[in-house]
């Protein structure tokens, strides 16, 4: 899978992944969740960030709860 | 002359004896000092430390020994060095204890967050319809029973660090972590990063 953690923190366990071409929410949410339908769990995690879950951009680090 | 020198051998022996018996007393309160100065952190020393509580031991052991065979000045000599090794064993008693508090406060920041970042993810996967590539029922399962482990070896922990038992404690948060790290794994996420290189 896709996830990352960011290097420094020997505690941190958030997990990110950087958008890919042709991604959405609803396929990222199936590749960590199995369900599409729980995008809703990566766009409230990411509000911060985003203001559309359909809008995400290529290389933008998305959090996964 | 001859009788003169025979007395005065005599006498020499004599003198030398007397001095070495008043070495006695001094002797026994340097051994007592040193016990006394040693009883308050024996205990923890031998926990804590327990190399260079063993050497100091040893060195009051091997000074009581020759004072029990009636060596006083050696005995003393011997005592009168201890004072210095439970300075140094004292030392290196707060240096340990310093350090395995910044290892227990770093811990207990930082397990916290891992446990997080694992609830969150079961919590969002209890939810799901299908469970992700990778991660079937029996696995999933298991990660549940080994978070419940997570949880209860964290209280423990916590339970230790209480009440000031600092090793148990960190044992106890290292034997948690390596099960969070399991975890993790388990449901396909990654371990935190190790520290950048300084």
């Amino acid at each position: 899978m896709g996830d990352e953690t960011k290097p420094g923190d020997a505690w941190d366990a958030t997990q990110w992944h950087e958008v890919k071409p042709g991604e959405t929410l609803w396929k990222i949410a199936e590749q960590y969740y199995g369900d599409g339908s729980l995008y809703t769990q990566i766009f409230e995690a990411n509000k911060d960030t985003l203001d559309d879950p359909n809008k995400i951009k290529v290389g933008q680090k998305l959090r996964i709860p | 002359m001859k009788h003169l020198i025979r007395v005065l051998g005599v006498l020499i022996i004599a003198a030398l004896v007397a001095a070495c018996a008043n070495q006695r007393v001094p002797a026994e309160a340097a051994l007592k000092a040193a016990d006394d100065a040693l009883a308050p952190i024996k205990a923890e020393a031998a926990k804590y430390v327990p190399d260079q509580a063993k050497a100091v031991d040893d060195a009051i052991a091997a000074a009581r020994d020759t004072f029990a065979k009636g060596d006083y000045a050696a005995a003393l000599t011997a005592a009168q060095a201890l004072p210095a090794k439970i300075d140094e064993l004292k030392t290196a008693l707060a240096a340990k204890k310093d350090q395995l508090m910044v290892a227990w406060k770093d811990m207990e920041g930082g397990l916290p967050k891992m446990v997080e970042a694992i609830t969150s993810r079961m919590e969002i996967l209890s939810k799901s319809k299908k469970l992700p590539k990778g991660l079937d029922k029996a696995a999933f399962d298991q990660a549940k029973v080994n978070y419940d482990s997570v949880k209860t070896l964290w209280s423990e922990a916590t339970a230790a660090a209480g009440g000031g038992d600092l090793m148990a404690a960190i044992a106890k948060g290292t034997e948690a972590k390596t099960k969070a790290t399991e975890i993790l794994s388990a449901l396909g996420m990654q371990p935190p990063a190790p520290p950048s290189p300084k």
